[in-house]
């Protein structure tokens, strides 16, 4: 063993020749790692002398020949250790050198009992280490890089792993594949791996379609339904790597986890929020329906006590009554709001809203309330657009709760509304109103909680003045949701507070816009009923004196219902009044008489033909009589429903007098008749059609095929007069001529609407170009809702002219009305005679009520 | 107004009442209660046999009905049930839950039935002695 590189010639080779002579280029080391002897073949891979190696230390040796990097070093090491300790041959992982090639150390141990002699290591040399790049701590001693992730790739469970070449056919199989997929590796290695894809996803080629955006974009991930071997389906998350070797593609990489369970974990949580979701909505549905109901019954009760003869002081208590009954209400709509604005149920609806008009009416109505030491003032920016798109009933809401508030705190002085724009950009207006009372102020400390839900600044105010302390909350997020925001500061003049919000809204593009509202119109009902209850007696009693004259068709099916509907009716003073006990015989008394009645009250669920299909069979005939819906259940679609169907209003059942009073009057009193409003209404599209739109051609013609399409066929004498061959296009040019010819109106005997000897019967062909809306609801403002709601506003300006402020005027015309400041001494009467232009245009002056 | 208890809702029923000429002579209300009971018996009887043929979608039809006259006069607890047997006609519970066993729904509607008839007994003695025609 210690004859250095002898020659002796015997009959058993020396083992020191046989080592000198092995193919293998080795080393010897002694127990401490020096190198005692090295084989021929080994001097000569490595280029070295004897001399240059006996005696080194092997790791210093190794570090000086090859240079590998310390940890490809640290694998010798390791691998010697390890031999050493487990007694038995280890080979090393590869060392790269900088010579483009690799070398590893077969590590050989010699004991003799425990005591260890030599070492001898075998070298051999190999292509640089594919998993060089890779960081090298992950990798474990005793295995090759490639070999561990070969290991590590092919026990993976959960996740098939497996790679296809270029065009998609598999080429490796792991067990999690084989576990996930059921497919063998010898069943499957070769297929395409487009036969786990469903029929649907290879309907729309998919598979294919995720190879190509792999390409492109070097992976692709997807989440979709996988068919295993047996036909079953699971839920993968798909991974689809682009693989290179040198800049060449070669195939793909696939990784398919199962996420069935987290699916249908998925879907489980989902169908429990969505069933959340739903019970909390009917929750709060059932509860305004069951409070409320009993509510308005008891304040009905209240207003028809007060209607009776009561001494002085009955009258006192049963208007406390009243008043309490009130206050309870609002409570409870504000909690129901809350609540709905709490969950996020809340939506803001998009709709025509004119600023200016709102103002207008919410100081009006609040101006009713309001002690003769107070006076209000007005002062709307000549900025302010006419009409812009949000949520008018919001907005209004928001206003009619702050300036209620001044009023509610002011004893003395003046209360300022103004409005104008804070900002405007391409397509938006963010509109500030403010509100400034010499009221009784806000203490600093309690500013910070106004807007805090349930928070009311003062425990004593609160026994003064009644509330929930939910109103500027409920505003607050109104607001939010209109975009704006809201905020105080204390009126630096005098003693008070200074209540500001924002609310953006979208600027109105076009006319077809305008258009496309109008069938929505018909929600300013909403408003109608947010008169004050005070009103409800002066209603009711304007109500009285045209009821005797009118006429109403009530189609009910439930004899008790009719009986009732009857009994309340007659009680308001109606005393023509048609019965109908389903659909089917109240179209036929409406299609049979089409001018006789002013309204018809309309049950919904009856046999036969119920109260939907009797509307639309009614719009359908032509017939634009104000039908009111009657439904036991206030739940949100209903009312939609309704409106869907041709109806114009709702009345929620059980019917409440009130309630019925307010519709009644708003159709019977407010509303034009609309037998003589389809006429006018013809009169004034003309009207704008000549004189706004003429430079609009395209608007026009949009006007045009909406709502004049219907050509006459049973005109008037002069109008057929002037018919032409160009009748027989319904599309045709724009102008008052041919306008004339297209409009089928049979104008009403007489001026006074309670006899209709002619028919108002237009043409079925017009229904479904215009939207079954009232046409006055077309109208410009004599109406009072318009107003209430601030729908749209058309001012009439001079003769039949029409000027409409809608398009990309931004409400800078010279005939808008808005401009002025400090308008009027708001009317407190509802006067359908006087426009708005009337009340807009007066002297600025201080409203003394 | 007696007090009729949860039978009635008051603010409801006394609207009824106003319509009448005057608190001694209830030409309005009177025959118009008694012509709800008669409904409601009528009705019962339909539904009974609609039970028994089980034809649910019958009883939704009849519950919904007299659901309505029910309310119009303020009887909640009538219309309750009524709400009751239209619901399990529709196969739904009371929340709108969908409720797939039909003899679940029958066993529902014949309890709620069963419910009514008795509430609408009782209900019947409070109004006559109420309109004094005992």
């Amino acid at each position: 063993m210690h004859d250095h590189g002898g020659g002796n010639a015997s009959a058993h080779p020396d083992i020191g020749l046989l080592f000198d002579l092995s193919p293998l280029p080795s080393l010897i080391l002694s127990p401490s790692w020096r190198i005692t002897r090295a084989s021929a073949r080994f001097l000569n891979e490595w280029h070295l002398s004897a001399e240059a190696c006996i005696g080194q230390e092997l790791l210093p040796f190794v570090q000086n020949q090859l240079s590998p990097s310390p940890v490809h070093l640290k694998f010798l090491t390791t691998a010697i250790d390890d031999a050493i300790a487990a007694r038995a041959e280890r080979t090393s992982m590869p060392m790269n050198t900088r010579r483009s090639v690799s070398w590893r150390a077969r590590v050989i141990p010699y004991f003799k009992g425990d005591e260890l002699l030599a070492i001898i290591t075998e070298w051999q040399e190999g292509p640089l280490s594919q998993l060089n790049l890779i960081k090298d701590e992950e990798v474990q001693p005793g295995l090759s890089t490639d070999e561990a992730f070969r290991i590590l790739v092919q026990a993976v469970k959960d996740y098939a792993i497996f790679l296809l070449d270029t065009s998609g056919h598999i080429a490796t199989w792991n067990t999690g594949a084989e576990l996930l997929k059921g497919y063998r590796r010898d069943e499957i290695v070769g297929k395409h791996f487009s036969v786990f894809y469903g029929k649907e996803d290879l309907d729309i080629k998919k598979p294919e379609m995720e190879l190509e955006i792999c390409m492109r974009d070097g992976r692709v991930e997807d989440e979709g339904w996988r068919y295993r071997k047996d036909g079953s389906r699971f839920w993968a998350n798909v991974v689809i790597t682009a693989v290179y070797k040198d800049g060449v593609h070669v195939g793909f990489g696939k990784v398919t986890r199962d996420l069935t369970e987290r699916k249908s974990a998925e879907s489980r949580l989902i169908s429990a929020y969505e069933e959340s979701e739903k019970l909390k909505s009917d929750f709060l549905a059932n509860m305004s329906h069951e409070i409320r109901t009993p509510m308005h019954g008891m304040l009905s009760a209240c207003a028809l006590l007060l209607d009776t003869t009561l001494s002085p002081r009955q009258r006192d208590i049963v208007g406390i009554m009243d008043e309490s009954g009130q206050v309870l209400l609002q409570v409870i709509n504000d909690i129901l709001d809350y609540s709905k604005l709490a969950s996020g149920s809340f939506s803001i609806h998009s709709d025509i809203v004119g600023i200016t008009s709102i103002v207008t009416s919410v100081v009006r109505s609040v101006q009713t309330t309001l002690p003769p030491s107070v006076h209000f003032e007005l002062f709307l920016a000549p900025d302010l657009p006419r009409s812009v798109q949000g949520d008018p009933l919001r907005y209004r809401q928001i206003l009619h709760n702050i300036v209620g508030n001044a009023a509610k705190f002011t004893e003395k002085g003046c209360i300022r509304v103004r409005a104008g724009v804070q900002r405007e950009d391409h397509d938006s207006y963010v509109v500030m109103t403010e509100v400034t009372d010499t009221g009784i102020g806000i203490p600093e400390v309690a500013a910070a909680g106004l807007f805090t839900p349930f928070t009311q600044f003062d425990a004593t105010t609160t026994k003064q003045y009644k509330g929930t302390g939910l109103g500027l909350s409920i505003a607050k997020s109104l607001t939010e949701l209109m975009g704006g925001s809201i905020g105080y500061r204390p009126n630096p003049e005098r003693h008070g507070s200074i209540f500001w919000f924002t609310a953006r809204f979208k600027k109105i593009k076009s006319l077809g816009q305008i258009q496309d509202w109008k069938s929505k119109l018909i929600r300013k009902g909403d408003a109608m009923l947010a008169i004050p209850e005070a009103d409800v007696v002066s209603l009711r009693r304007e109500l009285a004196e045209v009821a005797p004259v009118k006429s109403l068709l009530l189609v009910e099916d439930n004899i008790i219902n009719q009986k009732v509907m009857l009994g309340l009716l007659r009680s308001l003073g109606f005393k023509n009044i048609a019965l109908a006990s389903n659909g089917s015989e109240a179209v036929n008394m409406v299609r049979n008489k089409p001018a006789a009645y002013d309204i018809v009250l309309m049950d919904i669920n009856m046999p036969i033909m119920d109260g939907h299909q009797a509307s639309r069979a009614i719009r359908d005939a032509g017939i634009r009589v104000p039908i009111v819906a009657m439904t036991a259940y206030a739940l949100k679609g209903d009312r939609e429903r309704c409106l869907e169907h041709g109806m114009n209003d709702y009345i929620p059942k059980p019917v409440d007098k009130k309630y019925l009073i307010k519709v009644l009057g708003k159709w019977l009193l407010h509303m034009k008749d609309y037998r003589k409003a389809f006429d006018e209404q013809m009169n004034k599209l003309r009207g704008y059609e000549t004189l706004t739109l003429a430079p609009k051609g395209n608007m026009a013609d949009r006007l045009q095929q909406l709502s004049l399409t219907v050509r006459d066929q049973e005109s008037t004498p002069d109008a057929s007069d002037k018919k032409t061959g160009e009748e027989t296009n319904p599309l045709k040019s724009h102008g008052t001529q041919s306008s004339d010819e297209t409009i089928n109106i049979v104008k009403p005997t007489s001026e006074s609407g309670y006899q209709h000897a002619s028919s108002v019967v237009s043409s079925p062909r017009f229904e479904p170009l215009l939207p079954p809306v009232q046409p006055e609801m077309l109208d410009s403002f004599p109406d009072l809702d318009l107003q209430a709601t601030g729908d749209i506003i058309i001012t009439s300006t001079h003769g039949s002219h029409i000027s409409v402020e809608a398009a990309d005027s931004g409400g800078d015309t010279g005939t808008s009305t808005s401009g002025t400041t400090a308008t009027t001494p708001l009317d407190p009467t509802f006067d359908s005679e006087k426009g708005s232009d009337d009340v807009a245009h007066r002297d600025p002056s201080t409203l003394q009520p | 107004m007696p007090d009729f208890g949860d039978h009635v809702d008051n603010g409801i029923f006394s609207q009824i009442l106003e319509m009448d000429e005057s608190d001694h002579d209830r030409d309005f209300s009177e025959p118009l209660v008694t012509n709800f009971f008669e409904q409601a018996e009528d009705t019962f009887e339909k539904m009974d046999r609609a039970l028994a043929a089980r034809d649910l979608n019958e009883l939704s039809t009849l519950g919904h009905f007299l659901k309505g006259s029910s309310a119009t006069l303020g009887f909640n607890k009538i219309r309750d049930s009524c709400q009751v047997v239209q619901q399990y006609g529709h196969k739904l519970t009371v929340d709108g839950v969908s409720e797939p066993d039909e003899n679940i729904c029958l066993k529902k509607i014949a309890e709620a039935l069963q419910t009514a008839k008795v509430d609408t007994a009782e209900l019947e003695k409070q109004m006559k002695r109420f309109f004094g025609t005992e």
